[in-house]
């Protein structure tokens, strides 16, 4: 069954194309990749995704639900999580808390609870808890947990993006270039990582990144593209192999 | 109990309750609230009009003026919320200086710019403290509650809040009607206290004398804020000979702090069960030391 | 009448046009307002009146010093407050803050030492208007508008014509990319800064000669924000339309309405245009990147 469905995907900023005819369809449970030089459009289709802005051309579909059009809360709300390529904590907030304003599945509480403590509250704060603890221990850093999210090294810091997008107990996960900055143990390590949730979560994950032993290892299937428009498809060492991607990436390979 | 006593304890607790409106909307939520003083003067006209006017009860003058202000953030916030900080910023600022406006040229209800006199008043300041440490306690409780934390995820980075389905647009709103109604619940105290209340005392300067208390007590603590509500206050009536430069101090303190300190007085602590414990402890331990001795 | 009216709007439109410029180029290369602008303005103000009237210079060098003084002040404030949250990347909100608090202190500053009083340029040009048929045009209007439409043809050859200006351009659309291609954030800034105050200073002396000075001079920066929205925050000639249609809006609230509910009209006019446009006339919407 096909959990994202994308249709002729077009973005245009003014005379810019940012992206033009994208499809693709993600089966659920598989790990996908979008890959591609820098400034290829890649982001801008998880931002279309998500609904930061409209598409120009296009629809897209989740489980059947359309996704275009709709307010970014209400497409994270439904079931899509995402990290991102410049990474967007929650800076001045303590690693927990980073996870625990993601917990809206454990909370229901409404605004007049919000200021006396009523059982339901407390109950349900200590389920937030466990629950956030719980995503830190995936993630390795339960020790940290009453760090402030600033004070990270750069790799714990990716690692808190992606325990707080599984907060929200998605069935897809974006990942924008989650191994960037990484050395070759991080990366391995974030592989096992999103491995691991995957498994555990029953995910389904489309990745952007760079890293190419990362996009090759966890990959089913790869779309590659340059210049917004899609110029390759296919699994692993079908895209390896093929001339054009060779030609747009120019030495990439690492 | 002397009046300068009477007067700090009323004045205290009327600028707390204004300014923890402002500390969940600008310190907690990050909307820069420039408009204060408009609130106020809502709050602070309706209760004391249907007081003096129409011989309501000070308690329930006081609850219409409370949800006044909270009505009318609804017609200003929905438009404005959803734009970028400067808009909001300015736009309530607009707004404060429109009902200003608007309550000088009503002069048959309001008095105009001389001012409604004979309000019906408040004597015993102790009410309005209980008010002011109940308010605090409401207002504390719903920050560390799971809508303080969206709160504060918003003020971080709206963006990624969206992106864990956060209705930012709504938080915002919420945040910003209780201020409205702890402004106008404010300006109403300030009316029934002083007796007499005139436009120019909600201007532009009022608004900016509350932001900047916020700022000192730290953006991130509505314990700081409170604090420095209680300091800022209590300290003019001390250095009244100064008054002039205070202001500029003010000026210089908040660049100061913006650019040294942002965390402003106590960062991001909170008064809690803990820190009470340490003193608890720290007390104990000393009378132990001290009988002893 | 009408058309007497749209005379006067467009003569305070071009003062507003002057102060409106310097907060729109700032935006555009900071993406944040500048609450402090009208302090520089009314600073700017006072040095040009003190120089004419202390210093007894002539109206042309006390212009001029009153735009160094002002472009120097804002590049002041700007390494003080501004670069130190630059650096940390601070969000919106510390940058308004620190605005504010400039805008504070240098208000009660000028109350406390120039003093609360409201001072009056001397009359450099003789009071009787202009005559065309029905309508009055006063001599000191077609000065202002003359030394606008000077100052604001300089100031676009020298963003649009100069490569400095083809620096600030590329900074305000890419500050990362700018810097790649070897333009320095932090001297571009610093320009954008000095420009902006030195047309603030203009546009205070030009407020000053109209009508008075004084150490509230500072409110004027809500004038150019909304001169600014109107027009396209962003953009400096939206920010000069901006400021004529405000100018012209103002003058017929406060003839055909009331002169008392003038500002509200000003600020009514700011609002109908972030509901229905909230790019502005000229501007576009731009959007926050993820």
């Amino acid at each position: 069954m096909a959990i994202l469905e994308i249709k002729h995907l077009s973005k245009y900023f003014g005379g810019v194309i940012a992206v033009e005819g994208f499809d693709l369809l993600l089966e659920e449970g598989r790990i996908e990749a979008i890959i591609g030089p820098n400034g290829a459009g890649k982001t801008t289709i998880f931002n279309l995704i998500t609904g930061i802005y409209p598409p120009s051309e296009g629809e897209i579909f989740m489980d059947g639900h359309k996704l275009t059009g709709l307010q970014t809360y209400k497409i994270s709300g439904l079931g899509i999580s995402r990290t991102f390529q410049n990474i967007r904590l929650f800076p001045d907030n303590t690693v927990i808390d980073n996870v625990s304003t993601a917990c809206h599945q454990q909370a229901n509480y409404g605004i007049l609870e919000g200021f006396i403590y009523s059982p339901r509250r407390i109950r349900e704060e200590k389920e937030i808890r466990k629950h956030s603890l719980r995503l830190l221990e995936i993630a390795g850093l339960a020790d940290r947990a009453q760090e402030n999210a600033r004070n990270l090294p750069y790799g714990h810091q990716r690692r808190l993006e992606i325990a707080r997008a599984l907060a929200l107990n998605p069935k897809l996960l974006l990942l924008d270039e989650p191994a960037a900055g990484m050395n070759p143990e991080e990366s391995q390590q974030l592989m096992v990582l999103i491995r691991d949730i995957k498994k555990e979560f029953n995910l389904t994950v489309l990745l952007i990144e760079h890293h190419m032993e990362v996009v090759m290892e966890l990959s089913d299937y790869i779309t590659v593209i340059d210049f917004g428009k899609t110029i390759a498809k296919g699994t692993p060492q079908e895209v390896q192999s093929n001339q054009k991607v060779v030609e747009a990436y120019l030495g990439i390979g690492e | 109990m002397t009046i300068y006593t009477q007067g700090i304890l009323f004045l205290t607790s009327i600028n707390l309750i204004s300014v923890l409106g402002l500390s969940l909307l600008t310190g907690f939520t990050g909307s820069f609230c420039f408009g204060q003083a408009g609130f106020m003067a809502i709050g602070a006209y309706v209760s004391a009009m249907l007081a003096k006017f129409l011989s309501v009860p000070i308690p329930i003058a006081l609850v219409c003026g409370s949800l006044a202000g909270g009505l009318i953030s609804i017609p200003i916030g929905i438009p404005t919320l959803k734009l970028k900080g400067d808009y909001f910023a300015i736009a309530t600022l607009g707004f404060a200086e429109a009902v200003r406006l608007v309550i000088e040229n009503l002069q048959q209800f309001t008095g105009g710019s001389r001012g409604l006199p004979s309000i019906p008043t408040i004597k015993n300041p102790m009410g309005v403290v209980i008010l002011g440490i109940i308010a605090f306690w409401l207002v504390r409780n719903y920050i560390s509650s799971r809508h303080g934390r969206n709160c504060i995820a918003i003020r971080e980075d709206e963006i990624a809040a969206q992106s864990i389905a956060i209705n930012t647009n709504r938080y915002k709103l919420i945040s910003f009607i209780i201020n409205g109604m702890l402004a106008g619940l404010s300006g109403g105290l300030l009316a029934h206290y002083v007796g007499f209340i005139q436009p120019s005392m909600f201007g532009i300067p009022k608004s900016t004398e509350l932001i900047i208390m916020v700022i000192f007590g730290g953006l991130h603590s509505v314990t700081g804020a409170a604090l420095a509500v209680i300091i800022l206050t209590s300290l003019p009536e001390l250095l009244r000979a100064a008054a002039v430069w205070r202001l500029v101090l003010y000026g210089a303190m908040v660049i100061f702090i913006m650019i040294v300190r942002p965390g402003g007085l106590v960062g991001s602590w909170e008064l809690n069960w803990p820190s009470f414990e340490k003193l608890r402890c720290w007390i104990n331990y000393h009378i132990i030391k001290k009988s002893q001795e | 009448m009408i058309l007497q009216q749209i005379i006067n709007g467009i003569s305070i439109g071009a003062v507003y046009a002057m102060i409106a410029v310097g907060y729109s180029l700032v935006y555009s290369v900071m993406n944040f307002s500048n609450f402090a602008h009208g302090e520089v303005l009314m600073l700017g103000a006072y040095a040009g009146f003190f120089a004419m009237t202390s210093l007894g210079l002539p109206l042309g060098l006390s212009i001029g010093l009153a735009m160094l003084g002002g472009g120097i002040i804002a590049v002041t404030i700007e390494k003080i407050g501004y670069s130190r949250l630059r650096k940390r990347q601070a969000s919106s909100l510390y940058f308004m803050i620190t605005a504010m608090g400039f805008s504070v202190f240098l208000q009660n500053f000028a109350i406390v030492t120039i003093g609360p009083n409201f001072r009056s340029y001397p009359d450099v040009f003789p009071i009787t208007p202009y005559l065309l048929g029905n309508i009055a045009i006063g001599r000191l209007d077609v000065v202002i508008f003359l030394i606008t439409i000077i100052a604001l043809s300089l100031l676009t050859w020298f963003i649009y014509g100069t490569k400095i200006g083809t620096a600030i351009r590329a900074t305000s659309y890419n500050p990362k990319v700018a810097s790649l291609m070897g333009i320095n954030p932090d001297l571009v800034i610093a320009i954008v800064f000095f420009l902006a105050g030195a047309t603030a200073g203009l546009g205070g002396v030009l407020f000053g000669i109209k009508y008075t000075v004084y150490a509230w001079m500072g409110v004027l920066t809500i004038k150019a924000f909304i001169a600014a929205v109107v027009g396209g925050l962003g953009s400096l000639p939206g920010a000069v339309l901006g400021a004529f249609v405000l100018g012209i809006t103002e003058t017929f609230a406060a003839g055909y309405v009331s002169s008392s509910f003038r500002d509200l009209f000003s600020f009514a006019l700011m609002v109908i245009i972030i509901v229905l446009r909230p790019g502005g006339l000229l501007g576009t919407v731009t959007q926050e990147k993820a």
